[in-house]
């Protein structure tokens, strides 16, 4: 029985198991610890890196650097919307939710990708500034969860059974956790430029 | 005489006390700047989702009405709030802004995209229906759907670079720059 279990619900189990992990190296103070040894990293990724060195001398590059990042999150942030917003019913209601989640995926994906690769771009010129922040970590961590979410938790959901077989609940609830993670992605980037 | 003209203007919103309120404000100027930017999401992505469909990039199984039709509210809505949030940011910081290069250019752009706006409409009303369902749109619409692509792009890159100082009116002695920018004090100067 036990083991019916651990195959029917091996992706919950397995991120039960991750969250639990995260709570028990921060209950224990592990993260805290590693936290000061990441620190030469960032200060690699200024000083010793070719992103770091354009990061630095050439302010145009930056700053078009800066805006492809915000178009990246920007369509990111649609695309997300459209397929949460249809997941709770609220739009293209007479389109199936499965056409809509399935065909902005791949468009999803590719502005995660370029999201992420610009980020790195972004945070390489003010590595050693952005360490000291802890707005910079909730965006990290919301991205990591988010990611996580997407591919170890709703489209595994989503294309496992048509929709109109999962609980509509437990679909709700997906897309407006969905919503929320990637909000609070978007948000604490924002927050950075603040701090 | 333009530039004159706009100078004024900026100077008579500074003195305004709303616009000295909202830059003294602790907070007042970062969360307009912070929504701003955040509709982005609502705005700019639905539209990216209208042109990646034109383009056949996107859902090429769904009705290219359908996707333009169903996200035009939300992004209208955003759209709207981007509006409002940027005027309030322009309010807040006038003279600043009215001299920014870069402010000049994004609205250039903000009024060309505007028109390519209009005439993709016209050009989807009188298009004949029957492209509807096919995964990529008719070349006269695809084209305006790059077109929009490029605008956006260059609105948003100009918008990030409105607090870059490479080309504000004490930097540069470039004459053509300052008249673009709308430095009258600096042209005169020169």
């Amino acid at each position: 029985m036990f083991s019916t279990i651990l195959s029917q619900y091996k992706t919950t189990l397995t991120v039960f198991l991750v969250l639990l992990v995260i709570v028990g190296l921060e209950v224990l103070q592990v993260r805290a610890a590693i936290y000061p040894s990441l620190l030469p990293a960032f200060e690699w990724l200024k000083n010793s890196t070719p992103l770091g060195y354009i990061g630095t001398t050439y302010g145009s590059i930056y700053a078009t650097v800066q805006a492809m990042h915000l178009l990246a999150m920007g369509t990111l942030g649609g695309l997300v919307l459209t397929t949460d917003l249809r997941l709770l019913g609220v739009m293209f209601r007479s389109t199936p939710s499965e056409v809509i989640s399935n065909g902005t995926h791949k468009a999803f994906k590719v502005a995660l990708i370029v999201a992420v690769l610009t980020g790195i771009f972004c945070a390489a010129g003010v590595a050693d500034k952005v360490y000291y922040m802890p707005v910079f970590w909730v965006k990290m961590l919301a991205l990591a969860a988010g990611a996580a979410f997407v591919f170890l938790v709703k489209q595994p959901l989503l294309n496992s059974k048509p929709h109109s077989e999962i609980n509509p609940w437990i679909i709700r609830g997906m897309a407006i956790t969905s919503i929320l993670v990637w909000f609070t992605v978007a948000a604490s980037g924002r927050w950075i430029g603040f701090s | 005489m333009i530039n004159e003209v706009l100078l004024q203007f900026g100077q008579w919103m500074e003195a305004q006390q709303y616009s000295q309120m909202l830059v003294a404000g602790y907070y007042s100027y970062s969360w307009l700047e912070a929504t701003h930017v955040l509709t982005l999401m609502v705005s700019i992505g639905s539209l990216f989702i209208i042109d990646f469909r034109m383009l056949g990039w996107i859902l090429p199984n769904v009705s290219a009405s359908t996707i333009a039709e169903r996200l035009h509210k939300p992004m209208m809505i955003g759209f709207a709030i981007m509006f409002i949030t940027g005027f309030l940011l322009v309010y807040a910081k006038p003279v600043e802004t009215i001299q920014s290069l870069w402010f000049r250019i994004k609205m250039v752009l903000l009024v060309l995209a505007f028109i390519n706006a209009w005439i993709f409409n016209a050009r989807m009303k009188a298009a004949d229906g029957n492209w509807d369902n096919d995964s990529v749109a008719p070349r006269n619409l695809r084209v305006g759907a790059i077109l929009s692509l490029v605008l956006w792009c260059g609105v948003v890159t100009m918008g990030r670079y409105i607090p870059y100082d490479w080309v504000d009116c004490d930097k540069t002695q470039n004459s053509t720059i300052l008249w673009a920018a709308g430095c009258v004090d600096q042209l005169k100067a020169l």
